[in-house]
């Protein structure tokens, strides 16, 4: 008797006009159990995930429900058939109280509203094992109780089949435990989870099965008592990966850029950076890393100019740029690139051509009132030579461009302006290997050449790899800086989540400060004169 | 001569009321479309065609009830017209509006400077629509001196629109389906995921919106003493409407006090000059304002209003979220 | 049968153009729907009103000039238009711009046309109705920068507040008002193109070419280089599209908007000035509703300079046509213009939909059929 399978998917084809996000996909989920689905950035997990849950439809496929074929039209549909998923970006109205965010759904739910609805769901709430205020407006909430709001939200729609969309991307060490027995008590009661996740060691420690993705492809589903980092690892990229990452010896100028308590705000007027002091030399790499949040967006905002700081000084070359404007900024040589989450939010124009956004930055230079196209177009040629990226033509709207050509566009028009530090955040998101490595050779080839850089960027390993030194942040605090050929994943964990501070590891000299510092006597008094006004009450 | 006074002040504030209540409706159901998410500036062209409508067809029936289920119907359609380009085809929502307005007045002049050359219905003739629009008196209240006949003497329209304004607050506040639409307004990627029917809410209050308007247009046909003559419409009363929706922070009951406020400064114009005859210390000087300037008063009004609004920036905001955005799911 | 949208990737621009040509082919339909209704012949009414009365006319000629009476503002507005727009700042301002700048050219035309000559005079005009009209779109771009001022409500609320400066002016009479007929009782306005009028090139019989055609087309060339090859129109570019990247590039977005604002209300001034100096009297109808019409067109032309020529021409036509054919159809008002002008754009919103949009048929349950 063939096993009967919560969910099949059999042969999901899954197209958004040229780009296939998933091709010929099988997927099973049994009975009670944790399936992990694993892949890259970019691999189609969530795109999968969301025909389940009604808001795509698959243009080939069949999805199967407790052995019955379906036709899953609207998230409606899916909420019949008991399946529910708990997305990456939560879809919860801000406005509303925890109650009402659960109540709008309900389909008996009476004419009026009355205000017993707030203990029944705070009851209901209860039997799920959770506690929560259901009067509480979620935008006062912090992210994980709105996860958990949202897991109550799909239990209270009886969905059997849960599926959560990288649900520790935004959590810390204690919540993801706190998370993971959630998640193993919902299986004890007879739910069958998905787990959308990039992270090996959350799979190895949560899930029963794990099935991966590559590039839109199905590999293989197999049990995870079976599997080892380095197995999964290999079927998620492709090959055996040994990162093998240069990382050049080069002989290190004077600090280029040094950061001195530098405190700035984020927008909801919290602190970002906390007393922050680092220090770039010239044809070095400094990775930062850190927990998402930890400030580091705020960081390199502040140092391209793009954000007011509280206090603090920031001296380059000597010169401080504090205060100075984007432009003046970018004429002294430091590049500032931030790849988000969507990928086209900063730094390019998605509408205009690549040319138009080669212009970007320098074409104030251009003598008259007239716009340089033919010297644009000639950057333009470049870079799509050098970094062998893809497109139809230099005139191609940026928008156009499939994803890990478009970071190579931004990162290339910013090494093209000749910068002597560049900082760079997540410059290979959601890049497959190959495109990858091109950008981490330019890095290299840059830091031959002399330039300091600042790499901000998620994944541990290219970073130990790749940097010379790594910094950490935590809540806007450094908790120290460390040679990457010295320090481990672990230790750069405990760092990340506050649990280990090395901040004062040498006694003699003080964290973040360079023994050849650039930073004057005068500027270093004027610093502390004003710190000891802040202190007063 | 002192009853000549009251009287005066007594019609003064019976006038606000009168001449201000299109605004409340085309207040109201600006309201309710823009808490489905949807940002309609047809106003103008939809009161102007549930005016025409409504009036000719309440005439030929010689019948009010029936002039305001025509207004309604007329105002409705033009909601569906708005809600199919914009929610089912996607189309942007500013350029529909400012559309339908040229759209709307372009069939108000059109049928009617028609109807005009043909046959004319004047109010006065059909009974029924005249007997329709006097003032009903509301017992007891209607007996205090002044704001009695001021406030409570008024014909069946006012009383209606208050009710709708009230019922709308209701609705939106203390009702599931009104919950329902505040989601579809503030995140329909929210509302969809829990199985609400994004595109019914909207098509559903985007009609009964516009249907609101379209009595209120009817109301200001009507409220011309019968005199009512298409080769003219009075200007911009549908845009106040859109400004007063922010001025009452997307809340019906706030907007029968922003009518009343505008509503003074307004009647000032008609009852300006009477004002000054029977005050004529403290104010005889409102005489010699220029008609023009009672004109713009209401829009010089809302301009400060919009200035005031946006300097102070509000955390409890009626604003929907996603107000003005269509919505695809399928959006990547 | 189900259905299911998705999204195109690209629409070719053949299949663009017949979808918008299909729209305003169904529009004239409707149309003709609502003429037969009338009793009216639609063919001899369409011919009628797209001919402009030319054919068979002694006077044709005039007609002409009438007609391009019409179309210069129209053009020059749209365009100005589309210099907001293009920065998504929804300038609705149009009309009130317009008769702030006709004002601000009557006066000089009153006040120092006689004194000047011609060339002058009419430099000035244009000059002064610029500023004036300049500086009260700007002042809506300040609050809109300054404070977050919802933009589209304060323009429409300056629109009124201008008119009724105009219908004050009209309406008053008074010995400081120049602007009225002094030998009339009634207030009504004063002439003043025997003061000042611009002048005619004769080209072709009796037929007179303004020079605000010529000047007109000139500002054309003049916005389309601008918007392409310049450091401003680039930066116009960039700004509408990713306000965060023009931030990023260090442009001083502000400045931008308000500089770019203050040129489209320049340009509609300008437009005002042509007109109100070639009829040579001020009017509460002056603008002809050409701030409502150039959004229509601006949109329709999608914010091209070429095309916004192209769909002003037509749209004059319609709308000039229809007064012309109101005289001999007289049940068909001239509002039958804007009932038609709707249409075409709501035909055109429903067609750009399949531009965009493709729409899948779906079976039900199992294997979908995709679409390969």
């Amino acid at each position: 008797m063939p096993e009967q399978y919560a969910i099949e998917m059999r042969g999901i084809t899954k197209a958004f006009g040229s780009v296939v996000a998933n091709r010929d996909v099988n997927l099973t989920l049994r009975q009670g159990e944790i399936l992990a689905l694993l892949g890259e950035n970019g691999s189609g997990k969530t795109t999968l995930m969301n025909m389940l849950s009604g808001i795509y439809k698959p243009d080939r496929g069949e999805i199967l429900v407790d052995g019955k074929a379906v036709s899953i039209d609207s998230p409606e549909d899916a909420k019949r058939l008991g399946i529910g998923m708990v997305h990456q970006h939560f879809k919860l109205v801000d406005v509303f109280s925890a109650a009402d965010n659960i109540w709008m759904g309900r389909e008996k739910s009476g004419f009026t509203l009355k205000r017993e609805r707030y203990a029944e769901i705070g009851e209901m709430a209860k039997k799920f094992g959770f506690d929560i205020d259901p009067e509480k407006k979620v935008r006062n909430m912090a992210v994980s109780e709105k996860q958990t709001l949202e897991i109550i939200k799909v239990l209270y729609y009886g969905a059997k089949v849960i599926i959560l969309d990288e649900p520790t991307a935004v959590l810390t060490v204690q919540e993801i435990e706190k998370l993971f027995g959630v998640l193993r008590r919902m299986k004890e009661e007879g739910h069958s989870i998905i787990i959308i996740t990039h992270k090996l060691n959350e799979v190895l420690e949560i899930s029963d099965r794990v099935a991966i993705l590559r590039k839109g492809e199905y590999i293989t589903t197999v049990n995870t008592a079976d599997t080892n980092e380095q197995e999964l690892t290999e079927w998620m990229v492709g090959r055996k990966v040994d990162l093998n990452i240069d990382r050049p010896v080069v002989e290190k100028t004077r600090p280029l850029l040094e950061i001195r308590d530098l405190t700035i705000k984020n927008d909801e007027g919290a602190l970002a950076i906390d007393h922050v002091n680092f220090y770039i030399r010239g044809g070095e790499i400094l990775g930062v890393a850190g927990i998402a949040g930890c400030g580091q967006k705020e960081l390199c905002e502040a140092i391209a100019g793009l954000r007011p700081i509280q206090s603090g000084l920031m001296i380059h070359k000597g010169d401080n740029i504090v205060g100075l404007s984007p432009k003046a900024i970018l004429e002294k040589g430091i590049s500032m690139s931030f790849i988000p989450e969507d990928r086209l939010g900063m730094g390019l124009a998605p509408s205009l051509s690549i040319t138009d956004n080669m212009l970007l930055k320098n074409y104030t230079e251009a003598r008259g009132p007239f716009v340089d196209r033919k010297g644009g177009r000639e950057d333009a040629r470049r870079v799509i030579e050098e970094l062998e990226v893809v497109t139809p033509s230099t005139e191609t709207p940026v928008r156009r461009l499939s994803g890990g050509n478009v970071q190579k566009v931004l990162l290339g028009r910013e090494i093209k302006a000749g910068p002597n530090v560049i900082v760079t955040a997540y410059p290979v998101r959601g890049l497959d290997i190959n495109s990858s490595y091109a950008i981490y050779n330019i890095l290299n080839q840059q830091k031959e050449a002399g330039v300091g850089i600042l790499f901000v960027g998620e994944d541990l390993d290219v970073m130990l790899a790749l940097c010379d030194k790594i910094m950490v942040l935590c809540h806007g605090r450094v908790m120290g800086v460390v040679h990457a050929h010295k320090t481990s994943k672990e230790e750069l964990g405990l760092m990340m989540t506050g649990a280990l501070d090395l901040t004062n590891k040498y006694e003699d000299k003080p964290a973040g400060y360079a023994r050849d510092t650039n930073i004057t006597d005068e500027e270093l008094r004027e610093l502390e004169r004003r710190e000891g006004e802040e202190e007063q009450p | 001569m002192e009853m000549d006074k009251l009287g005066v002040v007594t019609t003064f504030i019976h006038n606000i009321v009168v001449y201000n209540i299109p605004l409340l409706y085309g207040t109201v159901g600006e309201i309710v479309v823009e808490k489905s998410g949807s940002l309609n500036l047809g106003v103008e062209g939809i009161m102007a065609v549930g005016a025409i409508f409504g009036y000719i067809i309440g005439c030929y029936a010689n019948s009010i009830a029936v002039g305001i289920l025509t207004a309604f119907a007329f105002g409705a359609l033009c909601g569906l017209l708005f809600a199919v380009l914009t929610v089912s085809l996607q189309a942007n929502q500013n350029i529909t509006g400012l559309t339908l307005t040229t759209f709307g007045l372009g069939v108000y002049f059109f049928v009617g400077n028609g109807l005009k050359a043909v046959a004319w219905p004047a109010m006065n003739d059909y009974s029924g629509i005249k007997n329709g629009f006097a003032d009903i008196a509301i017992p007891g209240l209607s007996q205090i001196p002044v704001l009695g006949r001021g406030l409570f003497s008024h014909n069946v329209l006012v009383y209606l629109g208050v009710t709708i304004a009230l019922v709308m607050w209701w609705y939106l506040n203390r009702t599931a389906p009104g919950l329902r639409l505040r989601s579809v307004g503030e995140n329909p990627g929210a509302a969809d995921s829990v199985g609400i029917n994004v595109k019914r809410y909207k098509y559903i209050h985007i009609c009964l919106g516009c249907g609101i308007m379209g009595i209120g247009g009817y109301y200001m046909g009507l409220n011309m003493s019968g005199s009512f003559n298409s080769s003219c419409w009075i200007n911009g009363y549908g845009w106040i409407a859109v400004a007063l929706v922010i001025f009452a922070n997307w809340n019906p009951a706030l907007a029968i006090l922003g009518t009343f406020v505008f509503g003074f400064f307004n009647t000032l114009r008609v009852s300006g000059s009477s004002l000054a005859a029977a005050f004529p210390g403290p104010l005889g000087w409102l005489a010699a304002i220029p008609t023009q300037l009672y004109q713009a008063l209401p829009f010089i009004i809302t301009a400060i209003v919009l200035v005031v609004t946006s300097v102070r920036k509000r955390e409890d905001s009626g604003l929907p979220a996603a107000l003005g955005l269509n919505y695809f799911r399928e959006e990547r | 049968m189900r259905f299911h949208v998705v999204k195109r990737d690209n629409c070719p621009l053949w299949k663009k153009l017949c979808l918008y040509v299909l729209a305003v082919a169904a529009a004239l339909g409707l149309g003709a729907l609502v003429l037969l209704a009338l009793g009216v012949d639609p063919v001899s009414y369409y011919y009628r009103m797209f001919t402009m009365g030319m054919v068979g006319n002694k006077i044709a000629y005039k007609t002409f000039e009438n007609y391009l009476k019409v179309f210069v503002p129209l053009a020059l507005t749209s365009v100005a238009l589309s210099l907001a727009f293009k920065m998504r700042f929804w300038n609705i301002g149009g009309e009130g711009q317009f008769i702030l700048g006709a004002i601000a050219a009557a006066t000089v035309a009153f006040k120092l046309g006689p004194v000047l000559p011609g060339a002058v005079t009419l430099l000035l005009m244009c000059l002064a109705a610029m500023l004036l009209a300049g500086l009260y779109g700007a002042f809506v771009a300040v609050l809109k920068v300054k404070f977050g001022t919802n933009e589209t409500l304060m323009t429409l609320m300056l629109n009124y507040i201008a008119l009724y400066i105009l219908t004050f002016l009209g309406e008053t009479k008074a010995d400081w008002n120049f602007y009225l007929d002094p030998n009339s009782v009634r207030p009504i306005f004063a002439s003043f193109s025997d003061i000042v009028t611009f002048p005619k090139i004769p080209l072709v019989g009796k037929f007179g070419l303004n020079v605000c055609v010529i000047f007109t087309l000139v500002i054309g060339v003049l916005v389309f280089v601008y918007l392409k090859y310049t450091k401003q129109g680039y930066e116009i570019a960039v700004v509408g599209d990713s306000v965060g990247t023009a931030h990023y590039a260090g442009m001083k977005v502000n400045a931008i908007v308000l500089r770019t604002v203050f040129l489209s209300a320049c340009l509609i001034g300008l437009a005002a000035a042509f007109k109100v100096g070639t009829a040579g009297i001020l009017s509460t109808a002056i603008t002809d509703d050409v701030g409502w019409t150039g959004i229509i067109v601006a949109w329709l032309s999608q914010m091209n300079t070429a095309i916004i020529f192209l769909v002003s021409a037509l749209i004059s036509m319609l709308r000039y046509g229809s007064t012309v054919a109101a005289a001999t159809f007289s049940q068909v008002d001239s509002s039958f213009a804007n009932m038609l002008q709707g249409a075409i754009l709501f035909l055109v919103l429903a067609a750009d939909f399949y531009t965009r949009f493709r729409v899948v048929p779906v079976q039900k349950g199992g294997k979908t059929n995709g679409n390969g």
